[in-house]
């Protein structure tokens, strides 16, 4: 009997995750995705392929026409997790916002959750409630921790300084995230986590702005990049950043891209490579650069030589 | 148009029409309190949202502080024609420092969803919605070299490659707003 509970307490423990992949990663930025699944087996964390996913839904879809039927979108992929007792892990803040804005208003609306399970109902399925989308930052640093990460790195980042980009759905609204920070307008745990890789990650002014990704920039690109600019500068300035990390699909292709596109137009003369944090922890393991920060418009070779060279 | 007994079309009555549309700007914040911005009423316009709003910052003319007053004194037409809400990032810092529960995130997008109503909804949205119905992902590609570069299968295991979830994903869509609002073709 008491066996019995100790191994089940051992299974338990056992981490495990349903990789939701959403859109930008899968299709733009597929080496975000790659490093996921190497990193997060050589830290002891299980991930289920979560077969079936979609599209979160994100905000210029669903949310944008009907509560009922976002929640009831979101919540055919958090069934997904609930099936098999297990919460979702996403690397993109849109995700990450909409699926726990959707839970947060099913969980506090009865007759909301209740509408969306008719719909589902209609494809065989029930959603409870109880699986929670979990973002990559938050397990890597409650759930696996900053010794384990320590511990599993070959090569440290030894007089680098990074400027951290959490990006808002890591933040806001506090009140629907399962994780939260201390004070989400000064916002730590990012910063943390680079420091566990020997990196330098201070504070700068402009850390909590928003890059301007998605529907800002689809409406009005030119407003866009002016803030995309200003956060450039701003980390330019202050802290002289060797890399720019992110925890969030949107803000790495938002500093990578229109870094570029701002330098064409000659409004930016220097050039700062950007990674995910993902990919970052990935090439501090020694998994191949190649696969797991292969695709970016501004150059990263010189700083992955750099890390991966000493 | 609506016949008359005798079968004799009735003249277009301007000043009803007028009538009906001014009820309906004076029942606006009923509409957008509908949509999901039930706090609206509650906001005493202290600005607080728009300190911290991106859009405000960058000089959008609709930001939220100014957006809920407008709502409030009865406006609505003047807003159909403008990209402020489409332009919202949902980063929610309105929602975290708004001091009377206001949430004005949630008025940003329920003007969004009464805007849509009106189809005054931007052509890229309409092309979101179209790829999240045909594949179940709002951004996709065709194109799969990306996938393949970093040495992941060309699918990546969603609706993509999962025909039946892509069903079920449909049937959901099927019978929700969206296909009475007949935005997207959905025979399929």
């Amino acid at each position: 009997m008491m066996e019995a509970e100790v191994v089940e307490k051992d299974a338990e423990k056992k981490l495990k995750f349903g990789l939701f992949l959403g859109c930008n990663i899968p299709f733009n930025r597929p080496d975000v995705e790659q490093a996921m699944r190497k990193i997060f087996p050589v830290l002891g964390v299980e991930l289920d392929e979560l077969k079936g996913q979609s599209c979160c839904p994100t905000w210029g879809t669903m949310p944008s026409i009907d509560i009922t039927a976002w929640c009831a979108v979101a919540a055919r992929n958090l069934c997904l997790g609930e099936e098999k007792g297990i919460d979702l892990m996403t690397a993109c803040n849109s995700c990450y916002g909409s699926l726990n804005e959707a839970r947060h208003k099913m969980l506090n609306n009865p007759k909301l959750m209740s509408d969306v399970n008719e719909l589902l109902a209609k494809i065989g399925k029930r959603y409870e409630g109880k699986a929670k989308c979990r973002h990559v930052a938050w397990v890597l640093y409650k759930d696996v921790g900053l010794e384990k990460i320590k511990e599993s790195i070959k090569y440290t980042l030894d007089d680098i300084t990074i400027a951290v980009q959490p990006g808002c759905h890591f933040l806001w609204p506090s009140e629907v995230y399962p994780d939260k920070e201390e004070d989400p307008f000064n916002p730590v745990v990012l910063r943390e986590l680079c420091e566990a890789l020997g990196a330098e990650a201070p504070y700068y002014t402009r850390l909590i702005d928003c890059c301007g990704m998605g529907a800002l920039r689809s409406t009005d690109p030119e407003k866009s990049f002016t803030l995309v600019k200003e956060k450039l500068e701003n980390i330019k300035e202050e802290i002289d950043a060797d890399l720019i990390v992110t925890t969030c699909s949107s803000c790495l292709i938002q500093l990578d891209d229109a870094q570029e596109r701002l330098r064409k137009e000659g409004k930016l003369n220097f050039s700062i490579p950007v990674l995910h944090y993902v990919q970052l922890l990935a090439l501090c393991m020694g998994f191949e650069p190649e696969q797991v920060a292969g695709i970016c418009v501004t150059p990263r070779d010189e700083i992955i030589n750099r890390i991966i060279k000493g | 148009m609506i016949e008359s007994e005798e079968g004799v079309p009735n003249v277009l009555n301007l000043s009803e029409i007028a009538e009906r549309e001014r009820e309906e700007d004076e029942r606006v914040v009923e509409i957008v309190r509908e949509f999901g911005a039930e706090n609206l009423i509650y906001c005493m316009q202290c600005g607080s949202c728009a300190a911290v709003c991106p859009l405000a910052r960058v000089g959008f003319e609709w930001y939220n502080k100014k957006l809920i007053k407008a709502l409030l004194l009865g406006m609505k037409e003047e807003l159909l024609d403008d990209p402020t809400p489409w332009a919202c990032v949902a980063c929610n810092r309105c929602t975290e420092v708004c001091p009377r529960q206001v949430s004005p995130f949630e008025v940003m997008f329920a003007v969004r969803r009464m805007m849509v109503e009106e189809f005054a909804i931007p052509t890229l949205a309409i092309e979101g919605l179209r790829a999240l119905y045909e594949y179940g992902h709002a951004v996709y590609m065709t194109g799969r070299e990306a996938r393949k570069k970093v040495g992941l299968p060309e699918k990546p295991p969603s609706t993509d490659s999962d025909e039946q979830a892509l069903k079920d994903l449909k049937t959901i869509l099927k019978n929700t707003k969206l296909a009475k609002l007949g935005l997207i073709p959905m025979n399929d």
